[in-house]
């Protein structure tokens, strides 16, 4: 396993609405890595994946993914976002117009990658056959499933799920989360996933937790290794 | 490949889930670019057929001579045969004649009969020489022969060989069809006869109307009209071709001016409904647009896509706006006529050419109006934070951008002082612009007003009395004012459109009414079959006239043509008998008059309308030169009065004044003033009696005003359809911004249905807010639309049409559009909350849709 | 008797129907024995339909080059009706030509006018000759000399003829039968042997010429029969100081209906030839590509027991007006020999050879 962090977070600090959220939070995340955060409310937990998705920038510090700085400038973190990372959010936020198919070829589209690895990708998520089908057509677990394809389809070296079973049932919230963990393992690209939910955690190499003092293993992370 | 199908996609799936509200922004913007190149295709028309068949009448002539009066002495002809540098002089003496037949089914009908000398029209109008039977070549000299156009023939239905009736004043004239012209242009109806046979059959013996001069080879055009224009004084007038098409421009420019006016405020309105459209799609698709973003689309991609999505509406209004602008224009010229109705271009039938330049420039304007609509809301949309707005309830941030009360205060102070500015190249520009800042800073002011008004609202209800519904409704305008705004903003702008419109509509016509009762004082009036007919009634015929039993009083009348100016249309002098101490029982005179003893014994009073002081500079008091007669005469202005029948400008002068400059004895109309107890039928019978009685068009008061508000009103039969146009756009608006703001709130209704509301409560909670908005709206829309009709009023109309008019509200009318708007308003939100909330509003609640 | 020109206009003019209100205006009749009397019988005769002043002539250049020419006007009545006042009315119209015949160019060069009398600006005058059109005029002085200014399309004519011989009335004192009917006759006078001095005006460069021209003088109020297909005709101003005259009038059927010539010596002995004793023979003929006709460019005339040898100038000397007037007949300057011998100079005029004349 190399030793390359895929994601380093350096001393970033925000404030936010004139709350200190973050403060000088330093982490390495190394590749290939299945990782959960939990933490309370208020913790920091989405402002702390904004800043990692470029959709916000720190007041201070630095963050490097791949071993490149995240840059500042909306359209170059646009840029890098779209090529590294992948996304799963708890209200899936799937284009209503736009058939499964279209909507797992999005980020193969912005990236100009071949449309092909799509269909593969939805019948890998259990969805063969409803290529042509609507969002408006299919239950909340489906729409996840979608979410999934759709975060992986493009081979994103880094995964950044936020409650991705928040809106689901148990039985549904369980199959996705083994799904997440499934494909995320068979593409090898590094996950964060920041959860409430303990079952969801467990499903990860790793738990942290988030708090003012920053991020530190949770007291009982299972050291069990699934590989 | 890639983005180009992405773009597609969103494009076809933005359409198709919001069909509705794309036909309506594509309709708005059709109807403005329609009605924008109608109007140019109609003008364009017009102006090259009538220049077209001006200049046909020309020929090739260098120079055309022509007098202040229509007809000037022959004299002038061999004199300028004489003169240095002309090579060739062709005499040219245009009857204009009535024609008998048509009065049944036409207004006016006149037949312009060209006397030329052929052998010297040959060198300069070849066009205009007949072609004769083959047996009968010297037909073109005969004084019985006419050359018919082949519009004219069509317009007769006659033949070669066939015969023609018409009329100069109470003398019929018959002619023999000799031939055809088969080369003038087509559609122009007109008639060449021999010049000696025009003179002797039409009572002008010595008399020309023009002389088309050829020069010889290498005469200096300008320095020899400069030369001839010094000898031959102020009563001559030299024109040439150009000179021919400034005249048609300034004939339809006031129509044309304020028929474009009306199509901007349709690509106005397009355009409001593009950007509340907008406003409302990038409010609906906030987290879509920020997934959109996180999934990697550059601020510059989502921006173009949202142009695109708007742009492209834009592109197909504008090309069926130029299908349907043709298509109108078409229709228009064909029923209404190059002029629309208002008779300034008889006897023409103007073609639609193509103009792809000017198709262009409707295009570019429909999708740039479309464009700039949808530019703020589509920049906010990209520059928003894509973090919040994927969470829901982050709509309201979009509508900060809409509060702009600083603008809103830069605009209406900018219109209010606009609107005190003079016209610009003889236009009221400034008007124009007033009432399009007024537009735009009401729209900017919009929100902050119902925010206040809204919150005063809700502050002064007492929750225990007032109901919940009540409640909810008027706490949500007062804290969603942005968005209220947005619907709100449609109301706002058709209905004070509306409200202008019939405001100005009902002054002009009550004025026109009350100008009407005024200029017509007497019982019975006639003239012959058509208006300013050159020959009239003679002596005999008007003492025959003034001798019918039981009539009282008789004013006689002479009314006839003069060009000042030959680049504007002719101002008309009417001769008549007036008293000069009292001027203003015949004439609405708007100031003070000039006394009889003002006027100094060496000139000659002169009652000038509102247009003269416009387009001559003619004010009470001054001194002025008509060189109609003997050009030394010098005249006085002794007042101002309000003219709506001739808006190129008219003198009013004594009739005893008129004969003794000119001689000219004639009449063209009669003013009778029955006895008392007399009969009109009885009256109008015996008129009908004399021998040239039917030659008279007889009018008794009471029609010729109907007459006149028909006219009227078939002159604003254009400014009805864009009023009804003005309401089409505007309830489309009201639907589209209802239904997308109800869509948007669906998860609003799911949360109100969790807490007991019934589906019942929610309708009629949606109901009451649309009525409390388009109440608040077409309040707003009232002060508005009487803000901008007293400048159509009093800046607009006399600036464009040189009259002025008394402000008349037609409360009746206003009331009924404004409940008509309201309850329009009121159903739409009804039926569309309907539609909304009638799709499973309670999973709406966890459904990020 | 000349020119299609003004007779397809006359033709035309009196074929027209019912001039609306009243009656034809009369014409006087041409009758015999009347005695012309001048000065006034130079001057128009209005009462008569047509009338024409016809001027031909040789001219010499300074290089000592020939050209001919020819300038005409014409006055016809029409049938207008005379009460109407208006000075527009058509009651007389002007009609004039003039052609240049010059070897150099090989064909004509013509220019022609019309225009209905009035204004001062065209006319046909009383008491002597002076007729004008525009800033064409043809006006004979007290002192019998004439001037004319034509100021055609490509060149100006400004000539003084100055009369060398006594006038010559044609056919008996100036009655002159064109047809079986005696009504159809003309007064017709010629003063041949005019001495020209003058200049012509081309590209803008004067240039003297001297030479010898005919006049003729005619009017009438019917002419051709009805069979009349057209005319030969010919005047010349002999070297001797003779002048010959000579016409023929063809019937459609190519007969030959009317003829007459004179022939003046240089002392003034009149002899005149009887139709029968007069006939012209074509020799050669010419084709114009322009309107396919057939010209007897050069002619053998025989009047009494003389013999003349008519060559042309030029071959080319047809005036094709049929885009304006509707006319087109060959008139060109001629080269004569008597009986073999050279004898001088003269006009022809070659009618109705493109299509038959109706008068």
């Amino acid at each position: 396993m190399s030793l390359t962090p895929v994601l380093e977070l350096h001393k970033i600090s925000k404030t936010y609405a004139g709350r200190q959220v973050l403060s000088g939070l330093s982490y390495r995340f190394t590749a290939g890595e299945y990782i959960a955060i939990m933490g309370e409310s208020g913790a920091g937990k989405s402002t702390l994946l904004n800043l990692i998705a470029g959709l916000d920038s720190p007041d201070s510090g630095e963050i490097r993914i791949e071993g490149e700085v995240l840059p500042v400038e909306d359209e170059a973190a646009t840029l890098l976002r779209r090529r590294h990372l992948g996304f799963i959010f708890q209200a899936f936020h799937v284009l209503p117009h736009l058939t499964l198919l279209q909507n797992v070829s999005l980020p193969l589209l912005l990236n100009r990658l071949p449309l092909d690895r799509a269909p593969a990708m939805l019948a890998a998520v259990g969805l063969q056959g409803r290529e042509q089908d609507f969002p408006h057509q299919l239950s909340g677990g489906e729409l996840q499933r979608v979410a999934v394809a759709r975060a992986l389809v493009h081979h994103p070296r880094l995964i950044l799920a936020d409650e991705p079973t928040g809106n689901l049932d148990q039985d549904t919230a369980g199959e996705i989360l083994r799904l997440i963990r499934t494909e995320i393992k068979t593409s090898g690209a590094s996950a964060i996933i920041v959860t409430h939910s303990h079952t969801a955690a467990e499903t990860a190499d790793k738990i942290l937790k988030l708090d003012s003092y920053g991020l530190a293993p949770f007291h009982s992370a299972q050291p069990e290794n699934r590989q | 490949m890639t983005p180009a199908l992405l773009t597609r996609w969103l494009l076809l799936g933005e359409w198709h889930s919001h069909r509705l509200q794309s036909i309506v922004a594509v309709l708005a913007i059709m109807l403005g670019v329609a009605l924008g190149f109608t109007i140019h295709l109609i003008n364009t028309a017009a102006v090259t057929e009538f220049s077209t068949a001006t200049r046909s009448l020309s020929g090739t002539s260098d120079l055309t001579v022509r007098a202040v009066r229509t007809t000037f002495d022959e004299s002038l002809y061999p004199a300028l045969m004489h003169h240095t540098g002309v090579a060739q002089a062709s005499p040219v003496l245009e009857i204009t004649a009535g024609v008998p037949a048509k009065t049944k089914t036409m207004h006016n009908p006149v037949l312009t009969i060209l006397g030329l000398d052929v052998f010297r029209a040959a060198a300069v109008t070849p066009d205009l020489i007949g072609v004769p039977a083959e047996d009968k070549r010297m037909d073109t000299l005969a004084d019985d022969a006419v050359f018919l156009s082949p519009a004219a023939m069509e317009w007769f239905a006659v033949k070669q060989g066939d015969s023609i009736e018409v009329s100069t004043g109470a003398k019929q004239v018959k002619l023999r069809v000799a031939g055809g012209l088969t080369r003038v242009h087509a559609g122009q109806r007109i008639a060449v006869m021999d010049i000696g046979a025009a003179q002797w059959r039409f009572d002008q013996i010595g008399r020309l109307s023009r002389i088309e001069l050829k020069l010889q080879q290498g005469v200096d055009h300008h320095a020899f009209r400069a030369t001839l224009d010094k000898e031959l004084g102020p009563s001559f007038l030299l024109t040439e071709s150009e000179d021919d098409d400034i005249r048609a421009r300034n004939m339809s420019r006031a129509y044309r001016v304020n028929l474009n006016i009306l199509a901007l405020v349709a690509l106005f309105t397009g355009a409001f409904l593009i950007f509340s459209g907008q406003v409302l799609s990038t409010i609906r698709r906030r987290s879509q647009l920020a997934l959109l973003r996180v999934l990697g689309m550059t601020r510059r991609q989502l921006l173009r896509q949202l142009l695109l999505e708007s742009g492209s509406l834009g592109i197909l209004g504008s090309l069926l706006g130029l299908a349907l602008g043709y298509l109108l224009a078409a229709t228009a010229l064909h029923h209404l006529g190059a002029d629309l109705g208002a008779g300034f271009f008889p006897g023409l039938e103007p073609r639609l050419h193509p103009d792809p330049l000017a198709a262009l420039f409707y295009f570019l304007l429909g999708t740039g109006v479309t464009i700039a609509g949808s530019l703020l809301p589509a920049w906010e949309a990209a520059h928003t934070h894509p973090a919040p707005a994927l969470k829901s309830g982050s709509e309201y941030t979009v509508l900060a951008a809409l509060r702009a009360p600083r603008l809103a205060a830069v605009c209406l102070l900018a219109g209010i002082l606009f609107s005190g500015l003079p016209p610009v190249n003889d236009l009221p520009v400034f008007g124009y612009l007033a009432v399009v800042l007024l537009l735009v800073g009401s729209m900017a002011a919009l929100p902050y007003l119902c925010g206040l008004f809204f919150s005063a609202l809700s502050h002064a209800l007492n929750p225990g009395r007032s109901g919940v519904l009540t409640v909810l409704a008027v706490t949500r305008l007062s804290n969603a004012s942005g968005l209220a705004a947005v619907a709100l903003g449609g109301i706002l702008v058709s209905f004070s459109l509306m409200v202008a419109m019939a405001i100005m509509v009902a002054s002009f016509r009550i004025s026109v009414d009350d100008w009407l009762t005024r200029v017509l004082p007497a019982d019975l009036y006639l003239h012959s079959t058509i208006h300013q007919d050159m020959r009239g009634f003679i002596r005999d015929e008007q003492q025959a006239i003034a001798g019918i039993p039981a009539v009282e009083r008789t004013d006689f009348i002479r009314s006839i043509p003069l060009t000042l100016d030959p680049a504007r249309p002719n101002i008309t002098l009417l001769a008549r008998p007036i008293d000069e101490n009292n001027p203003g029982l015949i004439l609405p005179l708007t100031g003070v008059a000039l006394s009889p003893g003002d006027i100094p014994p060496d000139t000659i009073p002169i009652w000038a309308s509102e247009a003269m002081v416009d387009l001559y500079g003619y004010q009470t008091g001054m001194r002025v030169t008509l060189p109609f007669a003997d050009p030394a005469q010098s005249f006085i202005v002794a007042g101002i009065w309000r003219d709506y029948g001739r808006m190129f400008g008219a003198v009013q002068m004594q009739l005893s004044d008129y004969r003794n400059l000119t001689g000219d004895d004639h009449i063209s109309d009669a003013a009778l003033w029955l006895k008392k107890g007399a009969v009109t039928d009885t009256v109008i019978a015996s008129l009908k009696a004399l021998p040239f009685g039917n030659t008279l068009e007889i009018m008794e008061t009471g029609r010729v005003r109907a007459v006149a508000l028909k006219q009227f009103d078939r002159s604003f039969a254009v400014t009805y359809l864009l009023e009804l146009v003005a309401i089409g756009v505007g309830l489309m608006g009201v639907a589209a911004s209802f239904s997308a703001q109800t869509l948007t709130r669906v998860r609003e209704f799911g949360m109100l249905r969790h807490i007991g509301f019934s589906k019942r409560q929610i309708y009629r909670m949606l109901t009451l807010e649309g009525g409390l908005l388009s109440g608040f709206g077409i309040a707003a829309g009232f002060l508005l639309g009487t803000g901008i009709s007293l400048i159509l009023i009093f800046i607009i109309n006399p600036q464009s049409f040189h009259w002025s008019m008394q402000l008349h509200m037609p409360w009746t009318w206003l009331l009924l559009m404004a409940l008509a708007v309201l309850g329009a308003a009121a159903t739409t939100a009804f039926s569309a909350s309907r539609r909304a909330a009638s799709g499973n509003v309670i999973r709406a609640v966890r459904e990020d849709w | 008797m000349r020119n299609l020109f003004i007779f397809w206009i006359v033709s035309g003019w009196l074929a027209v129907q019912g001039m609306a209100t009243s009656a034809p205006p009369a014409l006087a009749p041409v009758v015999p024995g009347k005695i012309l009397e001048f000065p006034d019988d130079f001057g128009a005769h209005n009462d008569f339909r047509i009338e024409w002043w016809y001027v031909t002539g040789w001219l010499e250049t300074p290089a000592g080059k020939p050209l001919g020419f020819q300038i005409t006007f014409f006055r016809t009545a029409t049938r207008a009706d005379r009460d109407n006042p208006s000075h527009f009315s058509p009651q007389q119209l002007i009609i004039a030509h003039v052609a240049l015949s010059d070897p150099a160019i090989g064909r004509l060069q013509h220019d022609q006018k019309i225009a209905r009398a009035g204004f001062d600006l065209a006319y046909a005058r009383t008491g002597n000759t002076d007729v004008k059109l525009d800033d064409w005029s043809f006006v004979r002085e007290a002192d019998g000399h004439y001037r004319t200014h034509i100021r055609a399309e490509n060149f100006t004519l400004d000539f003084t003829l100055t009369p060398a011989q006594p006038l010559m009335q044609q056919g008996e004192n100036g009655f002159s039968r064109k047809g079986p009917e005696p009504e159809q006759a003309s007064y017709y006078y010629s003063e041949p042997h005019l001495q020209i001095t003058g200049t012509i005006r081309r590209q803008g460069e004067d240039m003297p010429v001297t030479g010898t021209a005919w006049l003729d003088h005619e009017w009438s109020s019917a002419l051709l029969d009805a069979n009349a297909q057209g005319w030969d005709w010919i005047g010349a101003s002999l070297a001797d100081g003779a002048a010959l005259m000579a016409f023929q009038i063809r019937g459609k059927d190519g007969s030959k209906i009317r003829a007459h010539a004179a022939l003046r010596d240089a002392a003034g002995h009149i002899q005149t030839f009887t139709p029968d004793q007069v006939s012209f023979h074509p020799i050669r003929t010419w084709h114009s590509a322009r309107t396919q006709a057939d010209y007897p460019v050069a002619t053998r005339v025989r009047t009494g027991k003389i013999e003349w040898l008519i060559t042309p100038l030029m071959d080319d000397q047809e005036l094709d007006a049929r885009t304006s007037a509707g006319a087109v007949y060959w008139e060109g300057a001629v080269t004569l020999t008597r009986d073999g011998e050279p004898a001088g100079h003269g006009y022809m005029e070659l009618t109705g050879y493109v299509q038959p004349l109706s008068m």
